[in-house]
């Protein structure tokens, strides 16, 4: 499955697509440019809204919100995505087959910080930093500003902070 | 130099789309124009009338060229051309442009930070922009990463072979400049520059329509292009002086543009009146300002350098 792309133009001649793809069944995920116009088969996959119960074993259980049928995602699937992963709340799971293959990642996820370090990074040009852990468990580098008990929004595409809540 | 921006003629390219415009006289007659695609044509026809050493930093436009972190329709270009030297010699140009505009930066980041390191860091890599870049040919990156002899990938047939092999799809109508860079794109680039800029060069022939070939082997063109970190920044050439040559190739690339269903337009005759009058032996190069402040800011995204790129307005 097509995770991301972005369009390339080498110096000289037609455009290409860089992709990253990933496996259905391992996870894994590579790295292929296409050459533009290259065909590929579509997949049937669908978006359901769905609340994340609870983890068991290597399994993610969720619940589908309509129906409240429930799908179990295994870890690879979810990648570095079960970081912010919050019991209860709704996340958009992609459907293929009848089968969880994943979960599309939200833009920006909001999540408590439940412990601060008083490590403080030297680096004047980016301004001060230190690491904060999150209620799911994220490690993420926020500014010294943020205390214990904040609401921060993390991109978990990079894992980078964006705003306090 | 300063350089229009609103053209009759661009450069034929095939690999460039053109935005395209209408100028209107007095009675709304109306006259196609185009938005500059490079400062290239004009600052070689003053190169022609003399000018000397020059360079322009300019608006460039390129449509089409959306949906990728390291392109904005609107870019900024910044162009410079020696007289009288090889392309080796913009070579050095580029090394000493890099460094100064780090060392620029250091000096006024070290007054406020005494732990700041000496290094460029982009994305969390630490580059040593230091003399002398690592230099590669084309030739020498195919077998390095690739393992392909780029003596035969040279041969048509023998590169559909290859790329066969290696599971790229070659179909009927697979041009070997397709399979040329879907080869580099996937295993190539992403190892150049890394913790230290690559000088790429010695293109094939086919892929440098405006640089001079190579006098011992006509295969390669006396082309570079240098990365960091995997991010193209340059592209340079021994410039072609011989306007028949030049006229043939404007006439190849127009042909090209009709085929692929792109914007049409006449090529710049006056261009070619120009190179006939002669062309200084000379080298030039064309390096991305957006894409260096993306390294020096450190941004993963040339969105990120612009007040208000492009895809944000749509």
């Amino acid at each position: 499955m097509m995770t991301d792309m972005t369009f390339v133009n080498p110096g000289k001649g037609s455009a290409f697509v860089r992709t990253k793809l990933k496996s259905l069944t391992s996870g894994k995920v590579i790295e292929f440019t296409f050459k533009s116009g290259e065909s590929a088969t579509e997949l049937d996959v669908i978006t359901r809204e769905m609340q994340f119960l609870y983890k068991e074993g290597d399994a993610y259980v969720f619940m589908d919100n309509t129906s409240f049928e429930q799908y179990n995602i295994r870890e690879t699937l979810l990648s570095d995505f079960v970081k912010y992963l919050r019991s209860n709340d709704t996340y958009q799971v992609l459907v293929l087959h009848d089968e969880a293959v994943g979960v599309r990642f939200p833009k920006k996820v909001w999540l408590k910080v439940t412990e601060s370090s008083e490590g403080i990074k030297g680096n004047s040009s980016a301004g001060a930093t230190k690491t904060v852990e999150t209620e799911t468990g994220a490690i993420v580098t926020v500014p010294l500003f943020i205390k214990e008990g904040d609401t921060i929004g993390i991109d978990p595409e990079t894992g980078s902070y964006l705003e306090r809540g | 130099m300063e350089t229009p921006i609103l053209i009759l003629h661009p450069p034929a390219e095939s690999y460039v789309e053109v935005f395209e415009t209408t100028i209107l006289d007095r009675y709304r007659k109306k006259t196609h124009a185009y938005l500059s695609t490079s400062p290239e044509v004009p600052l070689k026809k003053l190169l022609v009338a003399g000018i000397g050493n020059c360079f322009s930093i300019t608006k460039s436009f390129r449509n089409t060229e959306m949906q990728s972190n390291i392109h904005n329709p609107e870019f900024t270009m910044i162009e410079w051309y020696r007289i009288g030297v090889p392309y080796t010699e913009i070579m050095k140009d580029c090394e000493d442009l890099l460094l100064f505009i780090h060392t620029y930066l250091l000096r006024t980041r070290e007054a406020s930070d005494q732990q700041a390191t000496k290094d460029l860091i982009y994305q969390g890599a630490h580059i040593d922009l230091s003399k002398p870049w690592e230099r590669f040919t084309v030739s020498e990156v195919f077998l390095k990463w690739a393992n392909v002899s780029f003596e035969e990938f040279l041969n048509f047939d023998t590169a559909k072979k290859i790329a066969t092999k290696k599971g790229y799809r070659v179909e009927k109508d697979t041009s070997w400049e397709e399979l040329y860079n879907q080869v580099f794109l996937n295993e190539i680039e992403s190892h150049l520059g890394r913790g230290k800029p690559t000088i790429l060069y010695e293109f094939p022939s086919s892929l440098a329509a405006l640089a001079k070939t190579k006098a011992a082997d006509p295969r390669v063109a006396e082309r570079f292009e240098f990365y960091i970190e995997g991010l193209e920044l340059g592209d340079c050439y021994s410039e072609l002086t011989d306007w028949k040559e030049q006229e043939k190739r404007f006439g190849e690339e127009l042909k090209a543009i009709k085929k692929s269903g792109g914007t049409t337009y006449e090529y710049d005759k006056d261009f070619i009146v120009a190179l006939q009058s002669g062309l200084p032996e000379c080298s030039g190069i064309a390096v991305g300002v957006d894409r260096l402040v993306m390294l020096f800011a450190d941004t993963a995204k040339i969105q990120d350098t612009l007040l208000f790129p492009v895809e944000e307005l749509l």
